[in-house]
């Protein structure tokens, strides 16, 4: 029997700020349904309305043209809605059988039995007696989607399923989906990420500050108009500049970058050197764990290596801790802005604050000096347009955008020489994204130097001067952007070798 | 000292004495602190158990009504600790200190009239036989039902956790209460049972001291075994074997280091009673040092508040 889900009139309001406005929707079995918007648009709070996480102020949801009462999740389970949401929800602590098990009622021997016939039918390989803490990113999805498999689903929601998955494991994720649609049931895809719309999605809803803006056909889409009707507003489009640095000065250079670690989790270096010069942005390419991170924390003095020979504005700084390089104007942005950058809990101007050095005069004789460091807050919140003007607000409550132009106007608003940051759009949408990139081509424009690390090729192509790939731990020739193409990035990536002349 | 056979069954039959109260109160918040929450209240629902337990033995002349009364007044207390950090959301730490000084105060109050009443004899099983059998007569027979049940209780609990759908929602809600809830398990709920069961197996460890081990009232006299308890627990990284390894080690060095001061060994006494407490960690440490099974044993949510979204 074909599946018919119909969401009418929604809508959640939350104190300063309407969630869902009206939101009417419908959607049929044998179809994969993208819903597209920005971070805030309003899509993850429609699915937890789907899923009975939360219950709507006003406005109905229809399953077959009768109405749902949906107050619980187990509401949405009995009526065949399964969810997989964006952070896991499963127990990290417990073996993937037994976190299958919890919901279900059905004997152990019973259930392995179903959960192998899943395992084969879809060429899922996931050990059942390990603890789920043990898994990839991708390998616990796929536990979320067994969990949601096992009970026959109708529909299948899908919140922002490949912000945690790598390239090969989307693309395993695609071909189970359309597997699942095949079969029946009817898939609702949540995304900001217009590529996956087109390649995977037959429809299209776009919403923004929470009301549906568009309902299309996929195939009447194309990136750029997807992205116009997820902003709002004509994005401009970057221009990749041409600068002249032939005559300027090296300001940083690498000389004999060694590090080697015990830890298998870790990536050993091998002999890394390069150089960048003023005003220039150098990109450094890779796939995620090729030595991205150890390379990052060397460069900011998290790690300090022997051996190695850092010179900065003619200064060797290499014995310095992170603290020490940012009074000689260094600034870093890590990739995790919530583990790495920030502290969630603490209030936007305490974080603000967590980055002080001599000059900024934030604490006087051991005393902090609350309103120094407010007006410091707020003058980056206006210059870096973040979507709030309250500093007492917790950081834990700004979107990912929000945070990474928070921390990048943290670290920007002194004026460093030089910027390194990891992944700085890493999760964003397309808004926040051009944000930061033009940000960070400001900086080169004001003869200031980057070093961009990067997984997202796109990006790295579009803002470096010149770029180089690192692959298990070593680093490939520095190239002039201009005769990089994606091709030769991706073959470096992967292990390759491009052949010079 | 003679260091006979028959000395040292009774000396380990002592033990195993000495230890039940720590085992019982341990296994009680090792499931509450499984299921997330951390109560600080310990000493305070033991107090209570031992008074209630007490009175009501002098006042009804029932050991039955005794046991279970006590238990009860360990489920009430532990009740108001419930309420306040599941339903009002209060600081776990906080209120289970509160509970702890608030039930010291409460007992003393209540037992104001029962210091110096006589116990009664608490009856004991197999009695025959722990004289007959030498060593493993002491060490074997003799005990009171209590007893029996303390030491068949942690490998309940072991089983509970590892082999029963309950104990499989207790640990998942103590790892992640917000997937739990969005699984449809009640959170509240189960905190709230988890909270109640620890409650009244510390008011049964409070009611073995007062009716079994020394049967009178004295003030206080839990003195410090509930601190002791909730220290098994984490040092026994929630392993409720672990944990009567744990009891029976701090146990048996408390015993022994009195006949050891008895005997008057050039030891200085201060360190003798120190021994119990730094033995205990030392080889519960020493025991549970693999990461990994820290890891998996932890309650990862443990004292944290939860609320569901609404």
């Amino acid at each position: 029997m074909p599946t018919d889900l119909r969401v009418s009139n929604i809508s959640k309001i939350y104190p300063g700020c309407i969630a869902n406005d009206k939101v009417s929707l419908q959607f049929k079995s044998g179809k994969i349904y993208a819903l597209l918007g920005e971070n805030g648009a309003g899509k993850s709070t429609l699915v937890k309305i789907l899923s009975g996480v939360i219950s709507p102020d006003n406005g109905e949801v229809f399953l077959n043209e009768k109405s749902l009462k949906l107050n619980s999740p187990l509401d949405a389970k009995k009526n065949k809605i399964g969810m997989v949401f964006q952070h896991f929800n499963l127990f990290e602590t417990l073996s993937v059988f037994e976190n299958l098990s919890i919901d279900t009622n059905e004997d152990n021997k019973n259930l392995r039995v179903k959960i192998n016939d899943i395992l084969k039918k879809y060429n899922f390989s996931i050990d059942l007696d390990i603890p789920v803490l043990n898994l990839s990113a991708g390998q616990k999805q796929k536990v979320e989607i067994i969990r949601c498999l096992l009970r026959n689903p109708k529909v299948l929601i899908m919140d922002e399923p490949t912000s945690v998955l790598t390239e090969q494991e989307t693309d395993e994720l695609f071909i189970s989906l359309k597997k699942f649609c095949d079969e029946g049931i009817l898939i609702i895809y949540i995304t900001h990420k217009l590529k996956e719309v087109l390649s995977l999605c037959d429809e299209v809803a776009v919403m923004r500050k929470g009301k549906v803006v568009s309902v299309s056909q996929t195939e009447d889409e194309k990136i750029e108009t997807l992205a116009n009707k997820m902003v709002g507003q004509k994005l401009a489009k970057i221009k990749k500049k041409n600068n002249n640095l032939k005559n300027k000065v090296e300001i940083f250079k690498v000389k004999h970058l060694n590090f080697y670690s015990n830890d298998p989790f870790e990536t050993n270096l091998e002999n890394i050197n390069f150089s960048v010069k003023k005003g220039e942005c150098l990109g450094i390419a890779g796939i995620s764990g090729n030595g991205q991170n150890e390379l990052f924390q060397i460069l900011s003095g998290e790690i300090i290596t022997s051996n190695t020979s850092i010179i900065f504005r003619n200064k060797e700084i290499a014995q310095l801790n992170p603290k020490q390089r940012r009074e000689y104007l260094m600034a870093f942005s890590p990739e995790d802005r919530i583990s790495q950058a920030a502290v969630p809990e603490l209030k936007i101007y305490e974080n603000v604050a967590l980055n002080n050095f001599k000059s900024s005069n934030f604490f006087e004789k051991g005393l902090v000096n609350e309103k120094k460091i407010k007006e410091h807050s707020k003058k980056i919140l206006t210059d870096f347009s973040v979507n709030t003007d309250n500093v007492e607000l917790k950081s834990q409550f700004l979107s990912g955008g929000n945070l990474q132009k928070l921390i990048l106007g943290r670290e920007l608003i002194t004026a460093p020489e030089l910027l390194i940051c990891y992944n700085p759009t890493w999760g964003l949408d397309v808004g926040a994204i051009n944000y930061i990139h033009e940000t960070l081509l400001k900086i080169n424009d004001q003869e200031k130097s980057t070093i961009l690390i990067s997984t997202d090729t796109e990006e790295l192509l579009k803002l470096s001067d010149r770029i180089a790939v690192i692959y298990k731990g070593k680093l490939s020739r520095i190239m002039p952007s201009e005769e990089v193409t994606p091709e030769k990035l991706g073959v470096l990536m992967g292990g390759g070798s491009i052949d010079k002349n | 000292m003679i260091l006979d056979i028959s000395f040292i069954g009774i000396l380990i039959g002592s033990i195993m004495a000495s230890s039940v109260p720590l085992i019982l109160a341990a296994s009680g918040e090792l499931i509450t602190e499984r299921s997330g929450v951390l109560n600080l209240g310990v000493e305070g629902m033991m107090i209570i158990g031992a008074i209630s337990g007490f009175a009501l033995m002098v006042i009804t002349d029932n050991l039955f009504v005794a046991i279970i009364g006590s238990m009860l007044s360990g489920v009430i207390i532990s009740l108001i600790f419930g309420f306040l950090t599941q339903s009002l959301l209060t600081n776990h730490v906080a209120t289970g200190l509160a509970l702890t000084i608030f039930g010291i105060g409460l007992s003393a109050m209540l037992g104001k009239n029962f210091v110096g009443i006589p116990g009664k004899d608490f009856p004991i099983l197999f009695e025959s036989l722990k004289e007959s059998i030498p060593f493993f007569g002491p060490i074997l027979f003799g005990h009171s039902i209590i007893l029996y049940f303390a030491f068949v209780l942690p490998f309940l609990t072991s089983y509970f956790l590892k082999k029963t759908k309950l104990g499989l929602i207790v640990r998942a809600v103590g790892d992640s209460p917000t997937s739990a809830s969005n699984q449809g398990i009640n959170v509240i709920l189960v905190r709230y049972c988890c909270i109640l069961y620890g409650g009244s197996m510390c008011g049964l460890a409070g009611a073995y001291l007062s009716l079994i081990y020394t049967p009178q009232w004295i003030e206080n006299m839990t003195a410090g075994r509930g601190w002791i308890a909730l220290a098994l627990v984490v040092f026994a990284t929630w392993s409720p074997i672990k944990v009567l390894i744990g009891a029976l080690i701090f146990g048996g060095i408390t015993i022994m280091q009195l006949h050891m001061q008895a005997v008057g060994l050039r030891i200085p006494v201060q360190f003798l009673s120190a021994l119990p407490y730094l033995m205990t960690i030392i080889v519960l440490v020493v025991i549970s040092r693999d990461s990994r099974k820290i890891k998996l044993n932890t309650p990862t949510s443990l004292a944290k508040i939860f609320y569901k979204e609404k």
